[in-house]
């Protein structure tokens, strides 16, 4: 069957991000809200082919883990996985 | 001393370090990153650059390269020594051969510099290029014996200072700053060649 997933990947909480650092400075600046707190991350959108439900769930766990993200700093999260 | 020097889509220092070789009276080559088979070197260069764009993290993509296999044959056989250089470092964290990871720089800038460091009990001073030169050491492994460059002023945030490190066996060496830019009087600045010195010490060559 056919698949769409949508991952999203972003750095571990303990790893400071400084594009989100500087959002927060610019949401500050310019007073549109100084309680924000910003992480930014990369979204991924993959399209593939699977016998089951269980196989494309491994296919998209394998392709996060061994390419979209680095253990040592990000994580990643599969948001959507569906069938076409 | 016999260099050879791994060229990826996206490497823009090979020629620098090749010259830098030659200048030393090394042999140098190219290795271009789809050779699966290595001949015999003592050093293999892994130089700066953006390999593969440094599409999804930087040296991400270019660690499935095939001469990255050779590499690890080459490095488990204890021929020699890997040297990486910025974009070098950063594809052997990604690759799992050297501890700890590289990413975005505090400041968020791509920070292009002269640099001072800490080498070998002196100071030196070398050229950094990078944007994403933030070491995070690893959490479940102590590696302050690996370390042998630190930077005296901490330009990108690095945990404990560290531009430079070792593996575990010290046949893998990699620092952020760029020896290759610092090797001709003509750069103003000939610090690098210590480096260079350093890796045909560690052979004993």
């Amino acid at each position: 069957m056919k698949i769409s997933a949508e991952v999203k990947v972003i750095l571990k909480d303990d790893i400071k991000d400084p594009a989100g650092l500087a959002v927060e400075n610019i949401l500050k600046r310019t007073n549109i809200d100084a309680e924000s707190s910003v992480r930014t991350g990369k979204f991924f959108s993959i399209k593939t082919f699977a016998q089951n439900r269980i196989e494309a769930m491994e296919k998209i766990n394998k392709i996060c883990t061994e390419v979209l993200t680095n253990p040592n700093l990000e994580q990643y999260e599969i948001i959507r996985i569906k069938e076409e | 001393m016999k260099a050879g020097i791994v060229v990826f889509p996206g490497t823009n220092c090979g020629r620098d370090t090749y010259e830098a070789c030659r200048f030393l009276g090394w042999n140098a080559e190219y290795i271009w990153h789809n050779k699966s088979t290595l001949k015999d070197y003592d050093v293999i260069f892994l130089p700066g650059g953006f390999s593969y764009g440094d599409y999804i993290r930087a040296g991400c993509l270019a660690k499935f390269s095939p001469v990255m296999t050779a590499i690890r044959e080459f490095i488990y056989s204890e021929k020699g020594m890997v040297a990486g250089i910025c974009n070098g470092f950063q594809i052997l964290c990604e690759s799992g051969l050297l501890e700890g990871a590289l990413t975005y720089n505090l400041n968020n800038k791509f920070i292009c510099d002269d640099i001072e460091l800490y080498f070998e009990g002196e100071e030196i001073c070398l050229p950094v290029a990078h944007k994403e030169g933030r070491y995070i050491k690893p959490k479940d492994t102590v590696i302050n014996d690996l370390i042998f460059l630190k930077y005296k002023r901490n330009p990108n945030g690095s945990d404990d200072d560290i531009a430079g490190l070792y593996d575990k066996k010290r046949k893998i060496l990699a620092l952020m700053p760029h020896p290759e830019r610092a090797v001709f009087k003509e750069t103003g600045n000939t610090d690098g060649i210590k480096i260079f010195n350093f890796i045909q010490k560690e052979l004993n060559l």
